[in-house]
């Protein structure tokens, strides 16, 4: 069984030469989908955070407003969004208004490059892994920027934690990606997917897909600043860190960006390393194949991107938070010598065909 | 006739957004927004890359100069104090400099691009833009390859990371022991 790809950039373009202005109603569509589905997605994430923690916590979570609690999200971001917006006098109020637009752009343009399903991604770059990287260094800029523009001894403090532990823990979680990439022989995101049809690369790339993805995890995770990475705005000691200053809307957008991030950290992982939209398939068995093919692409994508987020909510409420030192030594004299050891073994295992269904 | 002027417009956007947003960055008072407007100056070029057809070297400009460069720079400038940092009247000396070095740049640039060997060299060795074939030019060691460059780029950037552990090294740490607490 093949797999059209077509994405809704694509679509434009074969609608373009017919008639322009259904295209440029395409891509306002397009541009709707996107915006409702970040909305809509951050409002699950949020619930199921409360959720999660509640119940490892054995606690109910939210219960009263709605069925189990269902609308206590929409009430929250309605009380949010009727705050007053509030920018510190001697801040600098360009960037400080700057600041949580950049957070939200870098997690939004991401989004852009995600394969859901072969249907449904929109657009399908030849340099997807490399775009995805690049652009989500816009985040890391906005944090910064926010932490210096409150002028505020914690948040400036917590903007250095977050600077100087996304700079570090990038370094590993392109590593891991680069693992991948060798093996698929490609930086297009759906052609990652497309080149996992016998199998997802954590298994098929045995141990080197194992050890990337859980480099990939650990670095994604310090990467989104959350437990047990969240120093950038442990409560405990720096209030809130860079967003101390923040309220109404922009602190929305950095909070929405966060749990956005973490979306799209799942959807990454599942993409390179557990087949994304791709069915599970074992080789070239076609009768069990073909069962896995009857469930649709874009549930084995919310599936495996569900399993991953509940992983790292599972993270948030088990592991205590780690002091500065230990952050910076797990990532320069562990994950590190680790992943460039990585990178050289699966480079070998391509070389060599070393790999379940090579070629 | 849309597809021909298309491409002209957002070159003209471009090249207008990166030279106000220059402007901005050497004019600017406030070192931190100036470095704001100096990603934008990187982004736009990127843009312009991908103008070109050359969609890789857009992502790789975006990578390093707005996620890395960009970065470190306001990093940088958290770190020091923003008075020290403000600095409204250069003097004479440091403007004549700063002219000199700018005239400089800008003569030997020229010389550069109008030079009829610099044009066909730029052209011959240019590397088929997919990603396989840049990084097999980058290490190749024949006639067309940039093995050379390549490496010695490394050793340069090598040496400013050893140079960089000395600078940052503490003195003290040479002659005491180191203290474990706990």
């Amino acid at each position: 069984m093949s797999w059209q790809v077509k994405t809704m950039a694509e679509r434009t373009g074969d609608l373009l030469p017919g008639s322009p202005w259904t295209a440029v109603l395409y891509v306002l569509l397009t541009i709707l989908a996107v915006t409702a589905f970040v909305t809509l997605c951050g409002l699950v994430l949020i619930y199921a955070e409360r959720k999660v923690s509640a119940h490892f916590q054995c606690r109910l979570g939210p219960m009263r407003v709605g069925w189990h609690g269902l609308l206590q999200t929409i009430a929250d971001t309605i009380k949010l969004l009727l705050k007053e917006d509030i920018v510190p006098r001697d801040a600098d109020a360009l960037l400080h208004i700057l600041a949580p637009v950049l957070s939200f752009a870098g997690m939004l343009l991401v989004m852009i490059a995600l394969p859901m399903s072969p249907s449904i991604q929109v657009a399908d770059m030849n340099i997807g892994v490399l775009y995805v990287t690049a652009v989500s260094g816009l985040g890391v800029l906005g944090i910064l920027l926010g932490g210096w523009s409150s002028n505020n001894k914690w948040s400036l403090l917590g903007a250095m934690r977050a600077g100087a532990q996304i700079i570090s823990y990038e370094v590993s979680a392109t590593l891991a990606l680069l693992v991948v990439v060798l093996f698929a022989g490609t930086l297009q995101l759906s052609g990652i997917v497309q080149s996992q049809e016998t199998g997802w690369w954590i298994w098929r790339a045995h141990g080197c897909g194992i050890v990337a993805f859980s480099i990939f995890m650990i670095a994604g995770t310090a990467e989104i600043n959350r437990t047990p990475f969240d120093l950038a705005e442990g409560e405990s000691e720096l209030t809130a860190g860079f967003h101390t200053e923040y309220s109404g809307l922009r602190f929305s957008f950095f909070f929405l960006s966060e749990f956005l991030n973490m979306f799209v950290l799942a959807a990454m992982a599942s993409t390179l390393f557990l087949g994304g939209w791709m069915p599970l398939h074992v080789g070239h068995f076609t009768v069990f194949n073909g069962i896995m093919d009857l469930l649709p692409p874009g549930l084995w994508f919310t599936l495996k991107t569900s399993a991953v987020i509940f992983l790292i909510m599972w993270f948030r409420w088990t592991f205590p938070r780690l002091r500065v030192d230990q952050l910076m030594r797990l990532e320069w004299k562990i994950l590190l010598p680790i992943g460039f050891v990585n990178l050289f073994v699966s480079a070998a295992c391509v070389v060599t065909g070393f790999y379940f269904f090579a070629g | 006739m849309l597809a021909s002027v298309f491409p002209t417009l957002v070159f003209y956007l471009l090249a207008a957004i990166s030279l106000s947003l220059a402007w901005s960055v050497v004019t600017g008072r406030r070192i931190l927004r100036a470095a704001v407007s100096l990603m934008g100056v990187l982004a736009a070029s990127a843009g312009l890359y991908l103008l070109l057809d050359s969609p890789f070297l857009a992502g790789v400009q975006v990578l390093v100069y707005v996620g890395g460069i960009v970065v470190l720079l306001v990093f940088a400038v958290m770190l020091t104090r923003t008075t020290e940092l403000l600095e409204d009247h250069p003097t004479r000396g440091r403007q004549l400099i700063g002219a000199v070095v700018a005239l400089t740049f800008f003569g030997l640039s020229y010389c550069m691009m109008t030079a009829p060997a610099f044009a066909d060299r730029a052209l011959s060795a240019l590397p088929k833009n997919d990603v396989a074939a840049i990084g097999r030019a980058l290490l190749d060691t024949g006639e067309n390859g940039y093995a050379l460059p390549f490496e010695v780029v490394s050793l340069l950037l090598l040496a400013a990371m050893i140079g960089g552990i000395v600078i940052a090294r503490k003195p003290a740490a040479l002659s005491k022991p180191e203290v474990h607490n706990g």
